[in-house]
């Protein structure tokens, strides 16, 4: 009797002490696999969210999530990916149900964020007679924020994310041939955009027409 | 292929997502077509201007560090109602 009573505390101590190895070594591969995204999970959230208080909401509760369900991500497949497609749920469950006018850009708000970090940007690769060259980074994501959600979604996550058209299919939930053509179109009306910029520049963007 | 079919895998091109058939007919016509040489230009133009001007912020380091201890935040929220 009085063995059991002094096994008893003991027992339930060691397994205690398991549990928070597990969750240490949980925790380790977390930060290893998951937490190295994090700035392109920010970025993603001030892409949808157009505000950097509602994108950090927006990152911690995607990292919650993911780490409440990080046994169900598949080992070997592309983390990233696996994390954009939590704070794209989450964006779609949540925040674009409580935000007052769903889908609009704030342009102040965008020029803010460019000329506040102005002076950190270096861009002297290419050449001065390129008419993109001349375009400011605002403009570009401007261009960007003025195409349609769905063109939108695939160009950033193609150029910007890197993702592979197969990563992307499954993040939007269409097939591979409808990220083919968004794209396609999506580059286009892009496209137009840029130069319709670069022409206030007066450079003529007519030569491939 | 045409002009027309070649312009719409340029895209596909540009990201090195094309079939090894595709690849082919597509290499095989540029090599024919001048115009679509210089729009394949272009087109990887517009990627590398995306890529080059988009500036990318980095997360606040408060979130950072909280992202870091999250197991400790995840015990603090536990039986929550977060849902896949």
């Amino acid at each position: 009797m009085a063995k059991s009573e002094t096994n008893h505390p003991a027992k339930a101590s060691s397994k205690k002490e398991t549990l928070s190895r597990e969750e240490n070594l949980k925790q380790l591969e977390f930060q290893k696999e998951a937490v190295v995204h994090i700035n392109s999970l920010y970025n993603y959230a001030l892409h949808l969210t157009m505000n950097p208080d509602d994108a950090e909401d927006l990152v911690q509760e995607t990292y919650l999530k993911a780490y409440r369900f990080f046994n169900s991500f598949e080992r070997g497949t592309n983390c990233k990916a696996w994390l954009f497609k939590i704070l794209k749920n989450n964006y779609i469950n949540s925040f674009r149900k409580n935000s007052k006018e769903p889908g609009k850009v704030d342009y102040d708000l965008i020029k803010d964020f460019y000329h506040s970090i102005k002076d950190t940007r270096i861009d002297t690769s290419e050449a001065d007679s390129d008419y993109f060259h001349t375009l400011l980074p605002e403009e570009v994501y401007l261009a960007l924020q003025s195409l349609p959600e769905e063109f939108r979604e695939v160009i950033q996550l193609c150029d910007i994310e890197g993702f592979t058209y197969e990563e992307i299919a499954n993040m939007v939930e269409s097939p591979i041939g409808t990220v083919r053509s968004r794209l396609y179109r999506g580059r286009k009306l892009l496209r137009a955009q840029l130069e319709s910029y670069a022409k206030k520049y007066g450079y003529n963007t007519d030569t491939d027409q | 292929m045409n002009c027309n079919k070649t312009r719409v895998l340029m895209s596909v091109a540009v990201d090195g997502e094309l079939t090894v058939k595709e690849e082919q007919l597509f290499l095989l016509h540029l090599s024919e077509c001048e115009m679509c040489r210089v729009e394949y230009e272009e087109a990887k133009k517009t990627k590398l201007i995306i890529r080059e001007k988009i500036v990318r912020f980095n997360a606040p380091a408060s979130l950072v560090t909280m992202i870091m201890q999250l197991s400790d935040v995840d015990a603090k929220k536990a039986e929550g109602t977060l849902s896949l």
